[in-house]
């Protein structure tokens, strides 16, 4: 039988993995369903959802195995492993984590919206930076003034999202009720 | 909303606002030349004359058209074809394809030759 111990690690793989699995399936869906927005590295960002979640209800090591776990794991079916894509995708969910677990340690200063407008802002500079090394001039940051402003809307649309979904699960929602 | 999150908004516009001069003066204004770049080096191509340029990136060929004075991706070996949808090149708006690594700008005159673009 197991332990209370054993039982709790059990529950948080299982969850963490769910969380992983949902993120990557919001992905795919976004980039199959909703038309890429005509700026790259810009997305609606509907995985972040679930990293928002997973940072406000589990912390920082689950909503990063959820991040970037997801990055590989949408690399691994696409067959673009190692690939410019999955280096896209993986610094833009890099920057936007980082952003996203300084903001959270800081208390009930900033909420889940808080976290999710400077991750979607961290993100698309992380990308267009990646871009500029890829296309190795400075060109893509020449779209950092317009995709900086799109990622405003954006995170506000995903900040209200993770709040709405935190707010409907009761029992994952201990550490994230008041945000 | 938090205090904390109006003070992130204000920063993101603050940070969009003061990049955008910077992000102006990396690319040159519309000057009757576009430069293309890909993995191979660049080349400056004239926008007064059409044609069709092929330039060849990580994953494919990228190919740009001029008509008009734009200069537009008619079609990419990428995934997400962004940088088809993305329209044509504007001063201050470069089109890119990140995923082959290359992209088109407005420049002021002409540049080195670039081996892998084929017209």
């Amino acid at each position: 039988m197991l332990s209370p111990a054993d039982r709790s690690a059990a529950q948080r793989i299982a969850s963490t993995a769910v969380l992983l699995a949902l993120a990557a399936v919001l992905g795919y869906l976004e980039s199959v369903v909703l038309p890429p927005l005509p700026v790259p590295g810009l997305r609606v960002g509907l995985a972040n959802i679930v990293v928002v979640f997973a940072l406000a209800t589990y912390g920082p090591r689950v909503a990063g195995i959820v991040s970037i776990g997801r990055v590989f794991v949408v690399a691994l079916a696409a067959g673009t492993l190692g690939g410019p894509s999955f280096l896209l995708s993986l610094g833009g969910a890099l920057a936007a984590l980082a952003v996203m677990i300084v903001l959270a340690s800081a208390g009930p200063l900033f909420s889940v919206i808080g976290w999710s407008v400077a991750g979607s802002a961290a993100h698309v500079a992380g990308q267009l930076l990646v871009a500029a090394a890829l296309v190795t001039s400075a060109a893509p940051l020449a779209l950092l003034p317009v995709s900086l402003g799109l990622s405003i809307p954006l995170g506000f649309a995903v900040g209200y999202s993770a709040r709405l979904l935190i707010s409907r699960v009761p029992d994952l929602s201990l550490s994230a009720a008041g945000r | 909303m938090t205090r904390g999150d109006t003070l992130v908004v204000v920063a993101v516009v603050a940070l969009a606002l003061l990049s955008a001069p910077t992000a102006g003066a990396l690319v040159a204004p519309a000057g009757g030349m576009a430069v293309l770049r890909g993995p191979a080096g660049s080349t400056t191509v004239d926008l007064s004359s059409p044609g069709r340029y092929i330039v060849s990136g990580r994953t494919g060929d990228v190919v740009f058209e001029v008509d008009e004075g734009a200069i537009t991706v008619t079609s990419a070996d990428c995934p997400d074809q962004l940088c088809v949808r993305m329209g044509a090149a504007a001063p201050g708006r470069p089109v890119i394809c990140a995923p082959n690594g290359v992209s088109a700008t407005f420049a002021n005159g002409p540049g080195e030759s670039l081996d892998a673009v084929s017209r």
